[in-house]
């Protein structure tokens, strides 16, 4: 589905990927883990555009989709969860979900149908859709993300650490939601420094370190050994 | 009885002014929403919407609303090419102080599109015609046809304005970028094509004030500072990015500024609206509507 190879980025001087190079099977839950800097954000970063790699290529369904700019990705069927609160606070959470269908928004049937859609799964945004974004609480928010990101019924989302400052029980929600998804089909490519509770939902596990990959196996294999890798970052 | 009736009449004076420099000050208002720069260049599109509804009525002998059109939809597209051909170096990293860029750029623009002018125009002042003829009695008081007829003309193009930000996908893309840039990008919006629409609507809407207020005042090269700083006044006292400051700071603006004339000193017309800045800065730092975003 998607393939990273070989891909060098960083910040102006400063590189955060070394040569990283890594695949997201269709139909998976690949989860990135690593050590803080590690370049796990980065990556994503890169991959949806708002990075230029130095070197290297991205493939999504065997088109090179390097160095294109992030707005033309959402037509080609790739989402974008953040870390941060990304919802537009003073648009109303029916606005948010419009914003959403903006790359097929010439087919209005179709974006009210996936609107209606979208208050079917999760019903709290119909219950406020006319009320803004900004006033939900920051799980309604990621929930709200969430929705927007599906709009276009995207067949790979990338993922930044989902349960960033959620209680646990809104985090087990989305987990649980993102799990679905799967079910559905969509592909994943998700970073989460919540590893114990993301590795049971993923199928196949990339250990990230100084912006390179240092080990990958299947989620079921590194479970077991989740406490030498965890130590492991440790001994700097 | 007299004193009331030139009050009253300034009072209306001051509502239709008002009107027309809160289209200008929306300008200003969406240009920096979207593009998160301060255009200095303006007072220079308001001079060149007078003009070109100058010269359209003048030399086409065209009706001078059909002139104040045109001249919107000149400043319109002439704002989308300049924002095209100088401002793109923003949205791309090659440019590190893009403030400081955006400040150089539109302030050199301003001294270019002045001396322009002067090489095009000549430097003498031109008295364009007004809208309407005639004078309408309200009884108290009796206001210019044209004036009148300025002031509906800005009121509609500031309610096409308010439509086209809130009720259209596209003034909703425009609110969205606003108010996160990266996200809208992940939606699949393109700002760096709607941020030229953002600054052609923006300089649209100060030719149109031009176009309006050139048969009030005179038609000439630098007629644009004034009214410029006079946004930049409403729109810092209205909250920076505030479209609902940007318009009650308009019309406090133009109220404030007759009101003084009748009362005080016609002298000192252009020191008032500094001082409802101070004073209103003074116990509201974030202006009116301080720290709402720009399309409330």
């Amino acid at each position: 589905m998607l393939e990273v190879k070989q891909v060098e980025a960083g910040y102006g001087k400063i590189q955060i990927l070394n040569g990283m190079t890594l695949t997201a099977k269709e139909n998976h839950l690949t989860l990135l883990i690593g050590p803080n800097g590690a370049g796990k954000s980065t990556l994503l970063k890169t991959i949806y555009g708002f990075l230029k790699p130095g070197k290297g290529s991205i493939v999504y369904q065997g088109k090179e989709i390097t160095g294109i700019s992030p707005h033309e990705l959402a037509g080609l069927g790739i989402g974008f969860l953040l870390q941060r609160v990304s919802v537009f606070p003073e648009l109303t959470i029916e606005e948010n979900l419009k914003m959403g269908a903006w790359s097929f928004k010439q087919n209005r049937s179709r974006v009210y149908q996936r609107i209606e859609y979208m208050y079917d799964k999760f019903p709290i945004l119909k219950q406020k859709s006319q009320e803004k974004a900004g006033l939900m609480s920051g799980g309604q928010k990621r929930l709200l993300e969430i929705a927007r990101t599906l709009m276009p019924n995207p067949k790979l989302i990338l993922v930044d650490e989902p349960s960033a400052g959620l209680s646990p029980k809104v985090t087990k929600e989305v987990y649980r939601v993102l799990h679905d998804l799967k079910q559905e089909g969509i592909t994943l490519l998700m970073v989460d420094q919540n590893i114990r509770d993301s590795i049971g939902y993923s199928d196949y596990v990339y250990v990230l370190e100084r912006g390179q990959v240092t080990s990958e196996s299947t989620a079921a294999d590194i479970e077991q050994n989740l406490q030498q890798v965890v130590e492991s970052w440790l001994k700097f | 009885m007299e004193a009331l009736s030139s009050l009253l009449a300034q009072l209306t004076n001051g509502l239709i002014v008002g009107s027309i420099y809160g289209l200008m000050a929306l300008g200003l208002t969406v240009i920096f929403g979207v593009l998160k720069i301060v255009n200095f260049s303006h007072g220079e599109f308001y001079m060149l919407g007078a003009y070109i509804s100058y010269l359209i009525s003048q030399t086409l002998g065209l009706h001078p609303v059909l002139g104040v059109l045109l001249a919107v939809l000149a400043t319109f597209l002439l704002g989308m090419l300049i924002e095209r051909v100088l401002l793109t170096p923003l949205y791309d990293n090659k440019v590190e102080r893009k403030d400081e860029y955006a400040l150089l750029i539109t302030f050199g623009l301003s001294l270019f599109l002045i001396n322009f002018a002067l090489a095009v125009f000549g430097p003498f002042q031109k008295s364009a015609p007004a809208l309407a003829k005639g004078t309408i009695d309200l009884g108290v008081i009796t206001v210019s046809s044209g004036k009148v007829l300025a002031a509906l003309v800005a009121i509609a193009l500031l309610l096409g304005m308010l439509y086209i930000i809130h009720k259209t996908w596209l003034g909703t893309a425009l609110r969205a970028i606003s108010q996160d840039r990266d996200a809208s990008a992940i939606m699949g919006i393109n700002a760096e094509r709607l941020g030229s629409i953002a600054f052609g609507l923006g300089t649209c809407m100060a030719g149109a004030a031009g176009a309006l207020l050139g048969p009030v005042f005179l038609v000439y090269p630098v007629m644009g500072g004034v009214p410029a700083i006079k946004s930049f006044v409403i729109i810092v006292l209205g909250s920076m990015g505030s479209i609902k400051g940007a318009i009650y700071g308009a019309l406090l603006v133009g109220i404030v500024e007759s009101l003084g004339v009748v009362l005080i000193s016609p002298a000192y017309r252009d020191v008032y609206s500094f001082l409802i800045l101070i004073l209103i800065l003074l116990v509201r730092p974030k202006g009116l509507f301080g720290g709402a975003q720009w399309h409330n």
